[in-house]
């Protein structure tokens, strides 16, 4: 079986492609770093990469809307080729400025096939400033979405100014509907956060954190799983060392949380195209 | 014609921003809205077409889900209206990137000239609002006066057809660039021009400065290339190369040190050779991962056989005072193009901040130009950007409120970088240029801004400090320019590389010739904002985003399509040559003819009178305090103190994990809300090592002895890393000085000996004290003049000097994260003991100033017994024995109990009694302990508090046989009490304080917490 080839978008004030390329890796995807402007003249083709992730990062220094101008220059100078490419049934993944991006560009919420409608907005948080903070996350078992099968709850930090999950009634209806909505922030206990800060953070409609496409092919999330790639990323971690120690246990050395998502999504590629 | 779009939330939409000044409104001023509306306005100074605008409109500036837009003013209530627009020339960085993406949509090109401008239009409501109120919140909220304008609106002059009008404010200089000669008949006609000019030269230099253009053969050569007096620009390079800033003139300077106590007096020759350089060197003989220090823009270790790590730190007091939020993201910005200018080229890791301000609340009569409060609030939020557009984890940080910085606030910044060991094959710590390399200016275009920058830090604050030195460091622009520059590294493209930064071409230029021995430049070449530049404007202008790099002439084709692919700009402006003279053209006219050795060689050292006179001798004593009996509620207060209480609210807005390294956060514990001793990344992600990373400030302690602050303040950045599991053979420092103007003037610096002779004692202490821990300055800079004059209730003016102030940073790598410790307490049933001796050491302590005294027993450092304690951590750190370490640091073994606490949500319960405690100290008798209020309270330096899981009890206190370590108690259960006893019943009751852990942290967290 070959490497499925990962393309990690890069440049313009983009600053989570390193540690995306490392997550995709360790995943068992074969990952690299692709300037926009590659991508833009043609020197770097889509035809080469089974999963296309837009990261996390202040593309245009966020300046006019976090995202939009990034949407704005894919959109001009690349739109039938994206379409293409999620035609052919890869897997797309938007990251915080990467989830900006998708729903500016329309790939998301992607009803009925329509990629180009902007419905949702992901704008400035109600506490009125950028915050990093961990959060639960609340998985939607019946969502069709690949990156996040068998996961009922996730840890993962959030790091934005700009996440609150907006749209009108109906199209928040249809995503509920469509079972569209993947992820939602949480109490730590599992139960919904129903807008309490801290644990919904932003103030985004209904706790929505993260949504895919009706194929469950695109996904977009406000959190980073690719910054939980070691278990020292945690928070907790000296703490669960600590009890694992009195309970005569070593740390969990498998794969994290954050690493399992791209997992998902590579391995839903390799049994594809085995 | 101009057009202009507005845009705004739809109207049932929160709007963030709005709510964030009407809350601001009220704390800061207690004025009551109802509500504020922002709407966002782009003045379009462009031709396009209707169907031009309807597409930018629709596709790039109206979010169809959340806003609103139109060519005409949106209508929205309002009692008053107030807009806000940059001042001409002030870099707006949402306004170029609008044309960017304008310029994609459209495919078309702006002509010259043509520019979109970013402003607000703020739409108040509030009942009974004065045209006062509206002024006050224009000019002291929402703009800043040197680099923005306002204009404010009643219901009565709005006009709704109208709206604000077209305010477009394009830079028009109407001026044709030239070189001036400067005459130099006398030494005092160059001093008169060197005032006119703000040049700031130093009155002892004018005469060498004069007798080198005076002497006959440099005549003879000048006359070749056409010139004969010197030229401004020529001036200005001197000016620039001579300032403080750039020379640290005072640091090598000639001190006449007075002991008045002893009547000793001696001669101190340049404390930057015998206690930074000198040491410093000795220890890298001994320290083979100590790669490079002394000369780059930043200090290099090694991390691991593939890998340096980088390390500075500097300050950016000045302009944060006039513009906190453009001073900060300027400070932190410019800061990080550093190491992205040492060796052949870093990346940024990590980033670190510390704020030393006046009472965020103060409401005394002293007017600062900004009030403590705002300039904060700038400050955090400056860096906030800053940091977190740069994509770079902001991961350590300290604030210090003293009613001294409101004089001149500290805003300090650090920078750590990463960069292979090997790049091209070479290494990459060296670099250089040579005769025939190209000299390039990669990055953003050259303006006014800064112009004098480097000079007006070199001067005490005042009224007439020029306010053009105010920038907007655009992090954007920059991060584009650290891809880039990481690229063309890897590409073995870079011969030599340095950032621009105080002293802009003259300085990053003139150094970088050095090496090659002269330069040719064609000033004409260097990009500009706007014409209308003088040469010499051109030549030292700060304008930000720009590095200087070195290549041969056959990789430039390679070089500018690596620049065009990550759309950064980069021009050739001249060559590097080996004429000994820097050489400047400007449209092949000869502007500047320099021998490149003139500022190596001759001018005189700035000399200061330094007056030392000890403590006791100067009046200061121990208070006369009898012991409390509410131990409740001080520890409960003290809690609440602005410089112990949870600052949160800082550490949460800013990224501090982002590259995805993060190990030990800012905040940890059970609710990852106390402030851990140091933070901890993974930069090489394949990799099991790690940096750790803290900084230390203590200035209160200068009150009594600069040498004793600067030796508490390294021990407790020391003691940072030693707790989170560094080991104490592998940390090096950076020493940041801050201090106040040390040169005596009987009228207006009375007390300058004694400043002089306390720093001279601080470098001392420093020599000092790394020596004995072994620890290499990695980097350092000092900023001096922290003096400002405030306007009283009378009109009467007040000269405001801070305390002498050092911010120490340390880094170490960690050989294995895993092992890594934090200092909440872990689990029900773990041992708490204390490692080291607590003194009667309550001078300058946080105790004290609770009650408004300074005191005479500073804690000192005894780095012989403290270091044997420092490695026996490390090795229980290492045997996996130890289930939390937290050093004892401001507010003592109390406080910082409490911290241990909070920090494991579990309740803990010791005794004083068991505490180890200076009974006897032949030395110092008066450190001697006997009192609950100085064991919970004392500062003495060189202490930890650890837990430790029962079972490794005799493990443990094997390690520490024959050292000050004692088991004091134990943890106890989830959301239990903190219950402090003596059983020596020195107290009214054995039970000292008995309370809720919970209550403990409400009080702790309160003062801030409001906040987000």
């Amino acid at each position: 079986m070959s490497k499925v080839n990962a393309l990690v978008l890069a440049g313009y004030g983009l600053n989570c492609d390193n540690e995306t390329a490392y997550a995709l890796e360790l995943a068992g995807a074969s990952a690299r770093r692709v300037h926009i402007n590659s991508l833009i003249d043609g020197s770097v083709g889509l035809d080469d990469f089974q999963i296309m992730v837009f990261v996390g990062g202040f593309s245009w220094g966020d300046d006019h809307g976090a995202g939009v101008i990034q949407a704005v220059r894919l959109k001009t100078n690349l739109g039938d080729k994206m379409l293409e490419f999620i035609d052919k049934g890869n897997l797309v993944l938007g990251i915080c400025n990467g989830f900006q991006t998708l729903v500016n560009l329309g790939l998301l919420p992607g009803f009925a096939g329509d990629y180009k409608t902007r419905s949702i907005a992901l704008t400035f948080n109600d506490c009125g400033n950028f915050r990093d903070d961990w959060v639960s996350l609340k998985v939607n078992p019946s969502s069709p979405c690949v990156f996040t099968k068998g996961f009922d709850f996730l840890e993962l930090p959030i790091r934005h100014g700009e996440g609150k999950f907006y749209s009108g009634k109906a199209v928040i209806e249809q995503l509920f509907e469509n079972n569209q909505v993947v992820i939602q922030y949480a109490l730590p206990d599992g139960n919904p956060a129903e807008g309490k800060f801290p644990f919904n953070p932003n103030g985004s409609i209904n706790d929505i954190a993260g949504i895919c496409d009706p194929t469950g092919r695109i996904f977009g999330l406000m959190p980073h799983p690719e910054a939980f790639n070691h278990w020292t990323n945690h928070p907790d971690w000296t703490r669960d060392r600590e009890i694992m120690k009195h309970s005569g246990k070593k740390p969990d050395s498998n794969l994290t949380t954050g690493i399992r998502i791209f997992k998902n999504g590579v391995d839903f590629l390799a049994r594809k195209n085995p | 014609m101009p057009y202009r779009l507005e845009i705004a939330l739809n109207p049932d939409f929160f709007d963030a921003e709005g709510e964030g000044i009407r809350q601001k409104a009220f704390h800061y001023f207690g004025l009551k809205l109802s509500q504020v509306r922002a709407i966002n306005i782009l003045t379009i100074d462009a031709d396009l077409t209707a169907d031009q605008l309807k597409t930018i409109q629709t596709e790039i500036f109206t979010n169809p889900v959340t806003q609103t837009s139109s060519f005409d003013p949106i209508p929205v209530e309002f009692d008053w209206i107030i807009w806000v627009g940059f001042r001409p020339g002030v870099r707006d960085n949402p306004g170029s990137t609008a044309v960017e993406a304008i310029e994609d949509i459209l495919r078309i090109k702006f002509k010259p000239g043509e520019a979109i401008y970013t402003s607000k239009r703020y739409c108040l409501k509030g009942k009974g609002l004065t045209p006062e109120d509206a002024d006050k919140i224009a000019g002291e909220l929402l703009a800043n006066d040197t680099i923005q304008r306002w204009k404010i609106f009643s219901q009565g002059n709005w006009d709704p057809e109208e709206g604000i009008g077209f305010i477009i404010p394009k830079v028009m200089l109407d001026h044709v660039p030239c070189v001036t000669s400067i005459s130099i008949d006398s030494d005092e006609t160059l001093k008169r021009i060197s005032d006119k000019r703000n040049l700031a030269l130093n009155p002892n230099d004018i005469p060498i400065i004069r007798a080198y253009f005076l002497d006959s053969k440099i005549q003879a050569e000048r006359a070749i290339v056409g010139l004969a007096e010197p030229t401004d620009i020529e001036l200005e390079y001197i000016s620039q190369a001579r300032s403080d800033h750039c020379n640290h003139n005072t640091f090598q300077g000639l001190f006449h040190y007075q002991d008045l106590s002893t009547g000793r007096t001696e001669v101190v020759d340049n404390i930057f050779k015998t206690c930074i350089k000198e040491p410093t060197l000795a220890l890298k003989e001994k320290k083979p991962w100590v790669v490079s220090v002394l000369w780059d823009n930043a200090g290099a270790g090694r991390f691991d056989d593939d890998h340096y790590y980088v390390i500075t730190g500097e300050t950016h007091n000045s302009p944060s005072n006039m513009e906190a939020y453009g001073g900060a993201i300027t400070g932190i910005v410019g800061v990080y193009r550093d190491p992205m200018g040492t060796g052949k080229g870093a990346k940024l890791i990590m980033g670190g901040y510390g704020y030393c301000v006046g009472q965020r609340d103060y409401n005394g009569d002293l007017t600062p130009y900004l009030h403590p409060r705002r300039l904060l609030d700038g400050v955090i939020e400056g860096v906030r950007d800053g940091g977190n557009k740069s994509g770079i984890p902001t991961t350590f940080g300290q604030v210090l409120f003293h009613p001294g910085y409101m004089g001149k606030a500290l805003v300090f910044v650090t920078a750590v970088g990463i960069m292979p060991a090997i790049v091209d094959g070479k290494p990459s710590e060296q670099k250089r240029t040579s005769p025939g390399d190209l000299v390039i200016m990669c990055g953003g275009r050259v303006g006014k801004d800064g112009i004098h920058g480097v000079t007006a830090a070199s001067e005490v604050f005042s009224e007439t400090t020029p306010a053009g030195h105010v920038q907007i460091g655009d992090p954007y622009t920059q991060k584009k320019m650290h891809d880039f520059i990481l690229e063309a590294r890897d590409k073995g493209l870079i011969r030599f590389i340095t950032d621009n930064g105080g002293g802009g071409l003259s300085s990053s230029v003139g150094e970088s010739a050095r090496f090659s021995n002269g330069c040719e430049i064609e000033l004409e070449k260097v990009p500009l904002k706007y014409k209308g530049l003088d040469q010499w404007e051109i030549w030292i202008s700060e304008s930000q985003e720009r590095m200087t790099v070195a290549i041969r002439p056959e990789d430039l084709d390679r070089f500018l399509a690596l620049s065009k692919k990550h759309a950064v700009e980069s021009t050739v402006i001249g060559k590097y040559t080996n004429s000994g003279k820097l050489h400047i053209t400007y449209n092949g006219k000869t502007c500047a003819y320099v021998n490149l050795d003139l500022l190596s060689s001759g001018f005189p050292q700035w000399e200061f009178d330094a007056q030392w006179q000890e403590p006791e001798k100067r009046g200061l004593c121990e208070p006369v305090i009898r012991e409390p009996n509410n131990y409740k509620a001080l520890l409960t207060d003290i809690l609440s103190r602005p410089n112990i209480c949870s600052r949160e609210w800082i550490v949460r807005q800013y990224d501090h994990e982002v590259q995805g390294t993060s190990v030990i956060k800012p905040l940890v514990g059970a609710g990852r809300d106390v402030n851990s001793d140091a933070s901890v990344i993974r930069p090489v992600l394949e990799s099991e090592k790690g940096l750790a990373f803290a900084q230390a400030l203590l200035p209160t302690y200068s009150a009594i002895d600069a040498y004793h602050m600067t030796t508490c303040t390294i021990d407790e950045a020391v003691r940072r890393l030693i707790a989170v599991g560094a080991d104490l053979d592998m940390i090096g420092g950076v020493d940041n000085f801050c201090w106040p103007n040390i040169q005596y003037d009987s009228e207006d610096n009375p007390d300058g000996k004694f400043k002089a002779a306390q720093l001279v004692r601080s470098c001392r202490a420093l020599r000092d004290i790394c020596l004995e821990y072994g620890i290499p300055l990695l980097s350092g800079k000092d900023s001096m003049y922290i003096d400002g004059y405030l306007t009283g209730r009378y009109g009467e003016t007040h000269k405001v000097s801070a305390l002498e102030t050092l911010q120490f940073s340390t880094i170490s790598v960690i050989n294995n994260i895993n092992k890594c410790i934090t200092m909440d307490s872990k689990i029900p049933g773990d041992l708490v003991y204390v490692l080291g001796e607590t003194g009667n050491e309550l001078g300058g302590s946080e105790y004290y100033e609770h009650y408004g005294y300074v005191g005479l027993n500073v804690p000192q450092v005894h780095s012989r017994q403290f270091a044997t304690l420092y490695r026996a951590l490390g090795s229980a750190i290492e045997k996996e024995v130890v289930a939390s370490a937290h050093g004892i640091y401001r507010g003592g073994l109390g406080v910082h109990l409490t911290m241990v606490a909070i920090g494991g949500d579990l309740g803990m319960k010791v005794d004083l009694a068991l505490v180890p405690a200076c009974v006897q100290r032949t030395d110092r008798p008066s450190i001697r302990v006997d009192r609950i209020d100085t064991i919970l309270f004392s500062e003495s330096a060189g202490r930890f508090i650890v837990t430790i899981d029962p079972e490794n009890r005799k493990i443990f206190e094997n390690i520490f046989k024959g050292l000050p370590c004692a088991c004091i108690g134990v943890i106890t259960d989830k959301s239990g009490d903190l219950i402090i006893i003596d059983s020596k019943n020195r107290g009214k009751s054995k039970t000292i304080i008995s309370i809720l852990v919970q209550d403990l942290k409400a009080a702790w967290k309160k003062p801030f917490g409001d906040l987000i």
